[in-house]
């Protein structure tokens, strides 16, 4: 019987072999995720109706497939296209496809919900002083409107940093399969393993989702912002 | 001075299947203040849209210094820069402090130095007296204070015109003084306005005309005297006789 | 890696579409686990939104840890701690099943019902939910407001029938559209079962792809079952919702 190792050496290898690919995934995804997601809420907003119907029908797409599904579509189906990149970085490809897009039909849904919450009289008051459309919408509805957006974003940061353990079902080595290797390596702490590894994502996200949820609705009514 | 600085002529407007305004028009010269009135619903707000063409008119044309912007040609932004306008519910920038509100068409419309239109902007603050306030945000400031912001958001841009949307329906009553005083002392200085109000007591101290507006119609026009001594229509004596009695006068808190 | 010919899509799909009994096994499976994780998620999420809005000082922040922390940690990994759980603490989990069967177009069907595989997804999927669901039930008893539950005291009703008789019927209607949501898009989670062995839909998937190595056609052929399924779900709530709804509510 080989020896169980203590919670301090659980813990530190878990992060030292997971941590990494963890943030890197919920990075990518966020972001190609937020350009596309701001990019489809726009349309959604101001777009003619074809863009409207495009982003309506790309948000119902995205939110209706498991993600779990999206990952194995391009996991198995990207390396037939690009047969000439190393299988790892297509794996992990593959997992930031599926993320940015599942989190962009999300992400266009929140803003486009903030732009909407964004007092209507201030778009109104930016054109009566004689700017642009466009310029009204850069310097007076975007900025109120991303921090409308702050908390249902930071859910959202929770929801892919959560999903990201998905990438483990594809052999990437990210904090769930970090879990998994200590798991098979000491059956008697199978079940501790997994109970160290959820509290590990917790501290990554319930303070964020603190901090940025409530406490931010709360500040942003103060400012009088929204309301629309 | 012998061309209006404003001209509407035959506007029409409607919404869905309301006719909203049916055939308006008159003029503005320079330092005119004409004051629009009648019940609600009548058009004065959507005729005032119309005039900045934030909501273009159906049938109609708008001239402003003889040039006319109701041509789809012509730069609308350019004209909007020259056209003030003041909102019920002042519409202020929330995210931006009281400075940064009446500078921001400086720059980014006018293109203004960062600096330039800081120093101008709290120039016109003052003028407001709400230079004290220049690092609040809306949010801080009562109603009162917020409309005087909104006048001098309006202000800073010069403009050949200033359109006032019941600039003071949507104030407690204490705080109204304030923001009447200041829009007295601006028709004072010889600013062209129109104003959409039920303030007798200010088109009484500085109207140069007066319209009544009913059913999307002009139905009388005429000087303040004509107005508070005589008026033809029945309707305009019925609806002064309402506003005596439900507002009252305000002009005590005039000076 | 040498480029393959690409197959015809069609002859593909047929091919996959030979399967259609694992398919659909693994289908009503995979809506047998979504009714019950809904049901458990509901009926504990309604227990977990009461004690978080009227229980003491101590309940209320136990529900809301309970909450938080399902809400904050990976359903995959909540459902792996619950499987290794017993075996973790060595109790013996036994072989048992629960299986049913039916023949629909000469091809026998079998589901199991229930065994401890089933049944670990299935309460991991209900704890899940329920963290969910009593945050939206919370915001609809919020929503309801305390004048209601002072009405209804003042007449002389105790608090819980207060708030059974006054209080949750008209919450339960206005949690209907953010509950649908959950209800809808619950079909998509219940996926992560086939990580512990569990031979729902997804699982079924991956049997078809070993046995026709065809790959992405099968994925997709998944993928569009579930959106067609989850879109139904949406549309019947929502017909649902507009027929139940009371004016002011």
């Amino acid at each position: 019987m080989s020896d169980i190792p203590t919670l301090s050496e659980i813990i530190y290898y878990i992060l030292r072999r997971g941590l990494y690919h963890t943030l890197l995934l919920t990075a990518l995804g966020l972001l190609i995720g937020f350009i596309l997601g701001i990019s489809l809420a726009i349309m959604r907003v101001y777009g003619a109706k074809e863009l409207m119907w495009f982003s309506s029908g790309y948000e119902k797409l995205f939110r209706g497939i498991p993600l779990i599904v999206l990952i194995y579509i391009f996991a198995f189906g990207l390396p037939d296209i690009l047969w000439y990149i190393d299988p790892l970085e297509l794996r992990l490809g593959s997992v930031v496809l599926a993320l940015s897009l599942r989190s962009a039909a999300y992400q266009s849904q929140i803003f486009r919900g903030a732009i909407l919450s964004v007092a209507p009289g201030q778009m109104e008051a930016a054109r009566a002083l004689g700017m642009k459309g466009s310029q009204a919408f850069r310097h007076v509805v975007m900025p109120q409107a991303l921090r409308l957006a702050i908390p249902s974003w930071s859910n959202e940061y929770a929801v892919v940093i959560k999903d990201s353990s998905f990438a483990s079902a594809i052999g990437i080595v990210e904090l769930t399969q970090a879990a998994y290797f200590v798991s098979v390596s000491f059956r008697e702490i199978w079940a501790l393993s997994y109970l160290i590894l959820a509290v590990i994502y917790f501290l990554f996200t319930y303070p964020i989702t603190r901090i940025f949820g409530e406490r931010q609705s709360k500040k942003l009514k103060k400012l009088g912002m929204g309301g629309g | 001075m012998d061309k209006p600085i404003l001209q509407v002529v035959d506007i029409w407007k409607s919404y869905e299947d309301l006719q909203v305004l049916k055939g308006v028009s008159f003029e503005l010269r320079e330092g005119e203040v004409k004051v629009l009135f009648g019940p609600s619903g009548s058009g004065k707000s959507t005729l005032l849209r119309c005039i900045n063409m934030l909501n273009p008119p159906d049938k109609g044309e708008v001239f402003l210094r003889g040039e006319n912007i109701t041509d789809p040609n012509v730069n609308i932004n350019a004209i909007r820069a020259k056209i003030g306008m003041v909102f019920q519910h002042f519409n202020l920038f929330a995210h931006l402090k009281a400075i940064d509100n009446v500078s921001i068409g400086l720059r980014r419309v006018k293109g203004f130095p960062k600096e330039e239109a800081r120093a101008k902007a709290l120039e016109v603050l003052q003028s407001v007296k709400m230079e004290d306030w220049a690092d609040h945000y809306p949010a801080e400031l009562s109603g009162g204070q917020q409309q005087r912001v909104g006048i001098a958001r309006a202000l800073a841009m010069d403009p050949d015109v200033i359109l006032f949307d019941e600039p003071t329906s949507a104030l407690d009553p204490e705080l109204i003084g304030e923001v009447l005083q200041v829009m007295l002392d601006i028709a004072k200085a010889g600013k062209t306005m129109i104003v959409v109000t039920h303030e007798m007591g200010f088109a009484k101290a500085v109207a140069s005309e007066m319209i009544f507006l009913g059913d999307g119609v002009i139905i009388e026009s005429g000087t303040p005297e004509h107005f508070f001594v005589s008026p033809k229509s029945e309707r305009v004596k019925n609806f002064l006789n309402q506003l005596d009695v439900l507002y009252g006068s305000h002009e005590k808190l005039l000076k | 890696m040498i480029l393959q010919d690409r197959p015809n899509p069609i002859r593909e799909l047929l091919t996959v579409l030979e399967y259609w009994d694992h398919i659909f096994s693994g289908f009503l499976l995979t809506m047998w686990l979504y009714g019950w994780a809904l049901l458990m998620g509901f009926v504990l999420g309604l227990i977990l939104a009461n004690l978080r809005q009227y229980g003491g000082w101590l309940l209320s922040r136990i529900a809301s840890g309970y909450i938080e922390f399902m809400r904050g940690t990976p359903l995959l990994a909540q459902l792996f701690f619950i499987y290794f759980l017993p075996s973790s603490l060595n109790i013996p989990v036994g072989d048992w099943e629960i299986v049913t069967s039916f023949t629909i177009l000469n091809k026998e069907i079998t589901i199991i019902l229930l065994n401890y595989r089933t049944l670990a997804g299935l309460i991991t999927l209900g704890l899940n939910s329920a963290a969910y669901q009593a945050e939206y039930l919370r915001g609809a008893i919020m929503s309801v407001g305390t004048e209601q539950l002072m009405a209804a005291q003042s007449l002389g009703m105790s608090r819980i029938a207060g708030i059974w008789h006054v209080v949750l019927p008209q919450a339960l209607r206005r949690v209907i559209p953010a509950w649908s949501n959950e209800a809808a898009y619950l079909p998509k989670y219940t996926v992560v079962v086939y990580f512990i062995g569990v031979k729902d839909l997804f699982a079924q998937a991956h049997f078809t792809v070993a046995l026709t190595f065809i790959s992405v056609t099968t994925y997709v052929i998944i993928a569009i079952i579930f959106l067609v399924t989850i879109t139904l779900i949406s549309k019947g709530l929502d017909i649902l919702h507009k027929k139940t709804t009371i004016p002011g509510l």
